[in-house]
């Protein structure tokens, strides 16, 4: 390869990637900058009409947020991880089990596979709104369903306890949730060329056989990507959960979105809203280049 | 393989979108949650008409004065438009007219005002909230302006000013009583509850009213200002405050003995003041705590409901009444380099019988002392409740960190009523947040 055209390759690169990168330093990177000055300050309701009076104070913010005693922070990290891990983990396997229905061809099937979209395509907050309504203590369709069933004998305050809250608000979001699951895998599924199974058919394949030997592992980008994705979506979740608990009873809920709008919109400690923002983008960058190099493994690997 | 690195680049741009989101936290999401605001409540058949009807009000000359507020109810929205309508036409020089912002969106569409600049003339706010704004810099001095500054309740008129100096005027005071259910008293054998009700008699009674799919007593404890507003009360009531948690510890024991009996019922950590209302109107609730606000939505949804209002119950016999918090909404002038138009209407609205017309459309009373004195309050029975229970009625703060003390001691309560801790352990904890509070 000749190193002149290679340079004029390298050059032309960088003006195809231009306007990305223009995009980004406007309206992704200026917003990251500020918000990262802002964390850094003490702006409050008190300090907010003078500039004058706006010091940068280091990483105060962000030691005030882990030391307070009780830190809502630590406390909304770890209710985070739950309310993700739980709601990942359960999207996920339904999320399969119906893609692998739905590739097969029966009648019927793209209607079913079509309505299995309703749960996404319906603003969150208005599932978050339904599912209150279900979950109530009185009244509420779950606990009439499952004092029917005899397995409670009295209605359960769902929304009104530390882990039941928890639990309701993970089942409201798996529900949203599984059908974004259902979609990526299905995509996953159509790549793989019908020759595949043909041949593991003749060669005497199992149906277990021939998901866990060729399916799983053909479709494991796919996987990957679902379940990083899927991360990243779920970590940040605020709607659902403002409308659902308001973070309540008590901080049970309260995730480090909720955490972030409450410290900055309504407390107006702006500083520190901040830097509870940051801290979510920090766990979630990390997620991020860990996704990106997992594409380029695939990518090397192809 | 072509398919996959297209499938691969694909996922890679809405990763990147949702990594940058993500950088915004929550502050990008916008909530459009149902919540009500102490005196912007609305019931469910207001709620349909609740849309956002934009500027209304004529624009035929003048100079324009623009009003936000978050007025949903059809009284409300009515109230409001005559108001503006009687203004343009009282005068040439102005043009009035307003805008609806969601309550749930209100404080944070102001914040982000004085950050852009992009703000109105004359904002209608929550009166605590006024505090933390004119701090923020939201709103202008006019002490200078032609208002009868010493005709208001001193309680409201405190919310609008800040170190001796007026923002803005009252526009709408009122404050929580206790409503009852006449029927279920009757079916119970027991006689209502009155100015003499002490907590004993009061937790008496709700204990004999529980029952099959009724509730005593609940009231609004969600954890916003909005259960701050009808929780803290119960803390002066007892013989605290806003900063001394300790002192009024009983409250807390009150509330969970209550919850553990069934009387209180529970789910009011989750409940709204229209929640609390509508379950009052569906017959679940033999006795709720709510506002004067609530009265035309009874009227139009329930009006067969046989109900009666009095102050709330009292420490103990030997104890005054009880305290309510103060609610309301105040009108604040914008800090604006012509700031006119603002004065104008607030002188406007000044006028007494204004003030009256508009507060009997509103469901709420006048700010000034002898115009909540008008027949149409004190000669009705259900009105004069409030009237008498406005005498002992405190504001919340005024404090620019209100919000930061209405969260910690909204905690409080919800940690009593989930049983999350001890009266006396979340008395400790509470009190050593509420001083944590700069």
């Amino acid at each position: 390869m000749k190193k002149g055209k290679m340079k004029s390759g390298t050059y032309l690169g960088f003006m195809f990637t231009l306007p990305a990168v223009i995009y980004m330093l406007i309206f992704i990177g200026y917003p990251m900058i500020e918000n990262l000055i802002l964390s850094l300050k003490n702006v409050d309701v008190y300090t907010f009409a003078q500039p004058a009076n706006q010091q940068f104070i280091g990483i105060a913010n962000y030691v005030e947020l882990f030391m307070d005693t009780n830190s809502i922070m630590t406390k909304s990290i770890i209710n985070t991880l739950i309310f993700t891990v739980g709601s990942i983990f359960f999207q996920f396997f339904i999320g399969f089990g119906l893609a692998l229905l739905f590739s097969k061809k029966f009648r019927g099937c793209s209607f079913f596979r079509g309505v299995t979209m309703i749960s996404w395509l319906l603003p969150v907050t208005v599932a978050g709104l339904l599912f209150k309504f279900m979950f109530a203590s009185s009244g509420g369709i779950i606990n009439q369903f499952l004092m029917a069933l005899h397995i409670l004998d009295t209605p359960l305050d769902w929304l009104l306890e530390p882990r039941s809250a928890m639990t309701a608000i993970i089942v409201a979001n798996i529900w949203i949730g599984i059908p974004f699951n259902m979609m990526l895998l299905i995509t996953g599924l159509t790549t793989i060329p019908s020759e595949v199974y043909e041949s593991a058919n003749l060669d005497g394949a199992g149906k277990l056989q021939t998901l866990f030997s060729i399916t799983i592992p053909m479709i494991k980008p796919a996987i990957m990507s679902v379940l990083t994705l899927g991360f990243v979506y779920t970590f940040k979740v605020f709607d659902l959960v403002w409308v659902m608990t308001k973070g309540g009873p008590v901080n049970a809920t309260e995730l480090v979105s909720t955490y972030a709008y409450r410290l900055s919109f309504e407390e107006f400690l702006f500083s520190k809203g901040a830097a509870a923002a940051n801290v979510l983008f920090l766990i979630l960058l990390v997620v991020g280049c860990f996704y990106i190099k997992l594409i380029n493994d695939e990518e090397e690997a192809m | 393989m072509n398919r996959k690195r297209l499938i691969a680049a694909g996922l890679t741009a809405v990763l990147s979108m949702t990594v940058f989101a993500g950088c915004g936290g929550g502050n990008n999401s916008s909530t459009a949650g149902g919540d009500s605001a102490p005196a912007a409540d609305s019931t469910p058949a207001d709620s349909q008409t609740a849309e956002a009807d934009g500027q209304t009000g004529s624009t035929e000359g003048g100079k324009e004065v623009v009003i936000w507020d978050y007025f949903e109810t059809d009284a409300q929205k009515e109230m409001m438009q005559k108001l503006i309508d009687g203004f343009n036409a009282s005068q040439s020089e102005y043009t009035a007219s307003h805008v609806y912002v969601p309550f749930s969106d209100y404080e944070k569409q102001l914040t982000l005002g004085v950050a852009s600049g992009e703000l109105p003339d004359l904002v209608i706010m929550d009166g605590c909230g006024m505090a933390s704004f004119i701090s923020m810099g939201l709103f202008g001095d006019i002490s200078d302006a032609d208002v009868k500054w010493d005709e208001y309740i001193a309680g409201p008129m405190e919310s609008t000013m800040m170190d001796g100096k007026h923002y803005g005027i009252p526009f709408a005071t009122n404050c929580t009583a206790l409503f009852y259910n006449k029927d279920l008293f009757d079916a119970a054998g027991l006689a209502y509850p009155d100015e003499n009700t002490t907590w004993d008699d009061f937790k008496e009674m709700a204990k004999a009213l529980t029952n099959d799919g009724v509730y005593g007593f609940g009231n609004a404890a969600t954890n916003t200002d909005e259960g701050t507003f009808q929780c803290l009360q119960w803390l002066y009531t007892a013989g605290g405050s806003y900063t001394d948690i300790k002192n009024g510890a009983d409250a807390y024991q009150l509330m969970q003995d209550m919850i553990n009996e069934g009387s209180w019922t529970k789910e009011v950590v989750n409940w709204t003041q229209s929640d609390v209302n509508n379950n009052f109107m569906a017959g679940n609730l033999a006795m709720q705590q709510n506002g004067p606000w609530q009265i035309p939505g009874i009227e139009a949804n329930a009006p067969d409901l046989n109900y009666g209002v009095t102050v709330l119950p009292k420490r103990d016999a030997d104890a005054g009444q009880a305290t309510s918090i103060l609610g309301g909404e105040n009108m604040g002038a914008v800090k604006k380099d012509d700031m006119s138009g603002a004065v104008a209407f607030i002188q406007y609205y000044d006028q007494t019988e204004v003030m009256v017309e508009a507060m009997k459309m509103y469901g709420s009373f006048p700010p000034k002392t002898e115009a909540a004195k008008d027949a149409y309050w004190t000669e009705d029975p259900i009105q004069s409740a409030f009237i008498t229970q406005l005498e002992t009625s405190i504001p919340r703060g005024p404090s620019a960190s209100w919000p930061s003390y209405s969260a910690a001691i909204q905690k409080g309560f919800q940690e009593v009523m989930t049983s999350a801790k001890t009266p006396e352990q979340a008395a400790e904890d509470t009190q050593a947040a509420v001083d944590a509070v700069k």
